[in-house]
């Protein structure tokens, strides 16, 4: 046990680190285009999200508790899922330029998962069952799917509205050029979410099983339950806007950024304000 | 006759709309929404007194307090089965199996043409190559005397949306097999005591529960973290034979079927009662749980055991944080012909003089093990509706159904023109890239001359 706490804050900060400065250098990069900026940022990411997946399996070999119970475990997978989900788009389909954000959003989380370390505590009996293994990175990780098809709902939009009003701005329209057409931002951004449904899906029904194996009951109507059904609704109704032509594009990424407001009440407001069967903060 | 062709195909044409669809969800959402930010199932009072009168009036009356059980509730989640039924009958099976028909190449936003060189034959069988390489399915249709080539990839995966369908449908069914032929309840068993179970005719003793508090200081301050709650019972199911079993959280026992919860726990109390200086041996015996009440006889006051307090501050004889039993002491209410008389905290072994000579002193303590039950034949049906559920979607997410379509026409010097379009369920965009990609491929492969 000695050490861990050197060992767990030490690679965190690493973590945080890599984020600031790989947000910094690719955020610069999505207005200047510098291609050298990629060349800092990208390594960053990588470094950083490699720091966050070694301080949570450092933290589980010392502490032999997992180290997602807490509001402070979850939310460090969560910044490295979105980060790691990123980090293959960008790879795959080219978006760097996309990757100030998301290390943004990635660093602030975990600075705010910090806030909420206060050591190690043994598991509630509730959470000391072999699904917690399972469930809770499932629903972390369809989080942070739908952070980084939240990202590129904002950049399609930011895209869209300033296509129609800067459209005598020869520098703007140069710079909106540079981006994928909205065409393409919008099936990245159903991408995202085709991960991140299915995960989610599965993740309701793991915890369904979860709490039948507890309490007795698959649903209890708990308030983290009856979150998470609503982020679940949102983004079936954004798959089922997605098959129509005409709700294709700017209406189906408004869904997209509503529904990553509702993960976030799910995920920190309900954990954080509501009480109920699944108030696991530390 | 026409009339009620008339209503049903309104019917038929609204559930089926998929925006309607998405509209049920969007109120689904907004009602689940509420229950998650309106307190469920307390009294009216909680409520006017948390929030303004309006917001309070307009929570208890239009069932918010309940929401899950209201008839907007119930009704809307209804709506959407029926609008899933009539979408999967009116568009997803239609939809399964496109029609082998001709298109207007050009019209299609994903198209390509080209002119090579070779017989018309000879570039059919090279088309037909092609796509056959590359694990489409070919099949081939003649309109008005012109040759269609269609070139379908992950045409099974059109099933997809309809095997998501048939989860609910599954889940649907598991769960009400459950309210028609399952049951569940609640019990609560003080050590030493066996209770039966009314359904199932089962019984279940009490041998002991023990939980366990580990005190840990944390960054915040002392946490007290319950690490298991554990009770030790001895059961008699179906064949008569009693066997002792352990129930956990998260690890319930199964007894003829029907599975058994640790939920809860607490505190069940002996008051000793004496009369001037006599004691009352009935109501001395009698085991209270929290919130039960004795009454003296003669009189007309009433004593009820409010709470079990494991810990009592000395500094401040207050109760304290620490939930394991270090000093203990009972509340107990007072009432006097039904009026209010006081609320006291009450050390163990301490006695209160209630007047006329009526002394009552929390004399023992026994821990009770509160256990939820329930069988539930759905079991199966729900889980394998869920797993159908998540393989749909998969197919419906990973799995893009594309068909292309290809038309040879014979020019006279020799070649031929080829005429590619391509579609998909999900549309254009998401395909281009891969069109692209196999155009690529496919121009060569054709020997483009032009």
């Amino acid at each position: 046990m000695t050490g861990h706490p050197q060992a767990d804050e030490l690679l965190m900060i690493i973590a945080i680190a890599c984020y600031t400065i790989g947000a910094l250098a690719l955020i610069v990069y999505f207005f200047s285009r510098d291609k050298w900026l990629v060349n800092l940022g990208a390594p960053l990411a990588v470094v950083g999200c490699v720091a966050q997946f070694t301080q949570l399996v450092v933290r589980y070999e010392l502490t032999n508790v997992w180290p997602l119970l807490n509001l402070y475990g979850s939310l460090s997978l969560f910044a490295a899922m979105s980060v790691a989900i990123f980090i293959v788009f960008a790879i795959r389909y080219k978006l760097w330029f996309a990757g100030g954000f998301v290390l943004a959003l990635a660093a602030i989380t975990l600075a705010y998962g910090v806030t909420w370390n206060e050591g190690t505590l043994p598991a509630v009996p509730s959470l000391q069952s072999y699904w917690a293994k399972v469930h809770v990175p499932i629903v972390v990780s369809s989080y942070a799917a739908f952070l980084v098809a939240f990202v590129f709902s904002c950049i399609y939009l930011v895209k869209y509205y300033a296509e129609r009003r800067a459209a005598a701005d020869s520098a703007t329209v140069a710079w909106l050029e540079s981006l994928p057409s909205l065409a393409q931002l919008d099936v990245i951004v159903y991408r995202a979410v085709a991960i991140g449904l299915p995960l989610i899906s599965l993740g309701i029904i793991t915890g369904a099983a979860w709490a039948k194996e507890a309490w007795g009951a698959y649903w209890q109507w708990d308030p983290k339950e009856t979150a998470a059904l609503c982020t679940w609704i949102v983004y079936l109704a954004y798959m089922h806007l997605h098959t129509r032509n005409a709700w294709r594009g700017v209406r189906t990424n408004w869904v997209s950024v509503i529904g990553f407001a509702v993960v976030i009440f799910t995920y920190l407001g309900v954990n954080i304000w509501i009480s109920g069967l699944h108030s696991y903060k530390m | 006759m026409v009339q009620i062709r008339s209503l049903y195909d309104d019917f038929t044409q609204t559930f089926g709309n998929i925006l309607f669809a998405v509209s049920l969800f969007v109120v689904w959402g907004i009602l689940t929404f509420i229950g998650v930010i309106v307190d469920q199932g307390k009294s009216p009072d909680i409520y006017f007194s948390s929030y303004p009168a309006p917001i309070a009036r307009a929570i208890v009356r239009l069932n918010f307090d309940n929401i899950y059980h209201s008839p907007w509730y119930i009704g809307i989640v209804g709506l959407i089965l029926i609008s899933l039924t009539v979408c999967t009958f009116k568009r997803v099976i239609p939809a399964r199996l496109p029609p082998l028909r001709p298109v207007k190449i050009p019209h299609i936003p994903l198209n390509a043409s080209m002119t090579v060189a070779g017989n018309v034959s000879d570039v059919r069988a090279r088309v037909d190559a092609f796509f056959a390489k590359r694990g489409f399915q070919i099949r081939k249709r003649e309109f008005d005397g012109i040759e269609w080539s269609f070139a379908d990839r992950h045409n099974w995966a059109r099933r997809g949306v309809l095997v998501a369908h048939l989860g609910f449908v599954i889940i649907a069914a598991g769960t009400t097999l459950y309210w028609a032929r399952g049951f569940s309840g609640e019990t609560a068993i003080v050590t030493g005591q066996t209770t039966q179970i009314p359904q199932t005719k089962a019984t279940i003793r009490l041998d002991s529960f023990n939980y366990h508090i580990t005190p840990i200081l944390t960054k915040s301050g002392m946490v007290y973290q319950p690490t298991d709650y554990v009770s030790q019972v001895t059961v008699t199911g179906n064949d008569g034979i009693a066997k002792h079993m352990t129930v956990r959280v998260n690890h319930p026992i199964d007894i003829d079927g029907t599975l058994y919860y640790q939920a809860s726990y607490g505190f069940a109390m002996r008051l000793a009662v004496t009369h001037n200086g006599v004691a009352n041996a009935q109501l001395s015996q009698q085991v209270l749980a929290e919130g039960d009440s004795l009454t003296l006889p003669g009189t007309r006051e009433t004593v009820t055991y409010e709470r079990f307090v494991p810990t009592v501050d000395r500094a401040t004889r207050m109760p304290s944080a620490d939930p394991r039993v270090n000093d203990p002491a009972v509340v107990l209410n007072v009432t006097q012909a039904g009026n209010d008389a006081g609320t006291l905290l009450v050390p163990l072994h301490t006695a209160i003089d209630l007047g006329a000579g009526w002394r009552v002193a929390p004399a023992s303590y026994l821990l009770y093990s509160g256990f939820q039950y329930r069988y539930d034949p759905g079991i199966p049906l729900v889980g394998i509706g869920a797993l159908v559920l998540l393989a749909g979607l998969i197919i419906s997410f990973y799995f893009l159904p594309a068909r292309y379509y290809v038309r040879v026409d014979e020019r006279p010097n020799g070649k031929c023109d080829i005429g590619v379009a391509a579609s998909t369920v999900k549309g254009y965009d998401i395909f281009a890239t891969q069109f692209d990609a196999l155009l690529a491929e496919f121009t060569p492969a054709m020997e483009t001359t032009t």
